[in-house]
């Protein structure tokens, strides 16, 4: 129905829907240029799986450059996302800073999102029924008619609205196959390890105590690891 | 098995750790010998969140203060909580570091890098930013290969025949820290 009403060109939306909805409501928090390049920063880490191709430089110039952020400021898109320069996030093209820097790849993943907040959307709506139903001089309006208000509703305040920007910094140690990623908000993570496994072809495995330990220790120790069962420090 | 199940299962692990960190720094007034590295510098401040039973049951304290009020929360590793959460001043050589650690997925939260000489350069020529973006890299790189270091050595005891041992001595430290918080 949304869909019909405003068709979305790149329809990345739908693209990224199941990140999204594990994460309803949450906002992503981004920071501009905090992180890797200056001031105080949180990041996760991440082993990334898989092995790199030959012509490995040239790869990733096309891949990221597939992938790079399409500005949605002068469309309808509810969504986008894709790779920007660390040191400017609108510069989609590298132009003025580099990906590569010695033996690592940097980058920021950039989300802009029209996003419309519960309570706006609940006002407008029952600002709009109420004009419905004075108009046609009806008690009361069926679930349908409901619903189709409030996804009309929706998907004009969306039109109206616009994208918040969030960009997160990354850098790829691929000496070591290691990444960090400047953020520790869930959904980024989840958008990350979408945005990454689509450009590159390679798996994130996010780094916990559990598994450090399990590439730390010998078969044998590793296997003990796994029988572990909590201490009672007391 | 998902990760989310892993890190719920297995977040004692991170737990453990915080808790082993902080009575390893503290039994040698805040250095801890690394293996082949020699001493880091480490102290835990300010900052600290326990918790205390598992899953919808859990309860967390936040405690705050200076370095010598943390008896709080020392004291309340010795009522059974675990931390989750810990501000943790780290130094090797000249350089010190300030970070909070999570238990369960080891994140690196309001990391603060040592000063140097190259991060005052501002310019913005792309070597010079080439330059800036390289030397962040390598100090953030170096904090975590501490805490690798001292993740290797609590995993090692853990997971070995010394692991009674050791957990008998933390055990004696627990109960020490909550004595001297009844006492005082």
């Amino acid at each position: 129905m949304l869909k019909s009403l405003f068709p979305l060109p790149r329809s990345a939306i739908e693209d990224w829907k199941p990140a999204l909805e594990k994460f309803p409501g949450k906002s992503l928090h981004g920071r501009f240029q905090m992180g890797l390049l200056k001031g105080s920063a949180s990041f996760m880490r991440f082993t990334v799986e898989g092995t790199l191709p030959d012509n490995f430089w040239d790869f990733v110039a096309e891949q990221v450059a597939a992938h790079s952020f399409r500005d949605i400021d002068d469309t309808l898109d509810e969504f986008s996302i894709g790779w920007v320069s660390v040191a400017n996030m609108f510069d989609a093209e590298f132009a003025y800073s580099s990906y590569a820097a010695g033996d690592y790849v940097v980058l920021s993943m950039r989300v802009d999102e029209r996003k419309i907040s519960p309570a706006v959307l609940k006002k407008f709506v029952a600002k709009e029924e109420e004009r419905i139903k004075r108009e046609r001089e009806l008690p009361r309006l069926s679930r349908s008619a409901r619903l189709e208000i409030k996804e009309r509703v929706r998907a004009e305040l969306v039109r109206r609205s616009a994208p918040v920007p969030a960009v997160y910094d990354l850098a790829w140690n691929l000496a070591d196959s290691t990444l960090l990623f400047f953020s520790t908000s869930r959904k980024a993570l989840v958008l990350l390890e979408d945005l990454f496994k689509e450009t590159f072809g390679l798996a994130l495995q996010l780094q916990i105590p559990w598994n450090m330990g399990q590439r730390m220790l010998d078969r044998e120790d590793a296997l003990r690891l796994d029988e572990l069962r909590p201490a009672i420090l007391i | 098995m998902d990760l989310v199940d892993i890190i719920q299962e297995k977040g004692f692990i991170g737990q453990e750790f915080l808790a082993w960190l902080w009575f390893k720094a503290e039994e040698r007034g805040g250095t801890v010998e690394v293996p082949e590295l020699g001493d880091i510098e480490v102290v835990f401040e300010k900052h600290m969140l326990l918790e205390f039973g598992e899953g919808q049951a859990s309860e967390k304290v936040i405690c705050r203060g200076l370095q010598t009020e943390l008896r709080e929360a020392r004291a309340g590793l010795g009522l059974g909580k675990k931390p989750e959460q810990a501000r943790i001043r780290i130094a090797r050589g000249e350089h010190e570091f300030n970070v909070t650690l999570t238990a369960a997925t080891l994140e690196f939260r309001n990391v603060r890098l040592p000063k140097t000489v190259a991060g005052r350069d501002e310019q913005d020529d792309p070597d010079s930013l080439e330059g800036r973006i390289l030397e962040r890299i390598m100090l953030f790189e170096e904090l975590t290969g501490l805490i690798d270091d001292l993740f290797r050595m609590f995993i090692s005891v853990r997971t070995s025949a010394q692991w009674p041992e050791e957990l008998l001595r933390i055990r004696k430290w627990t109960e020490a820290g909550l004595r001297q918080y009844l006492s005082s």
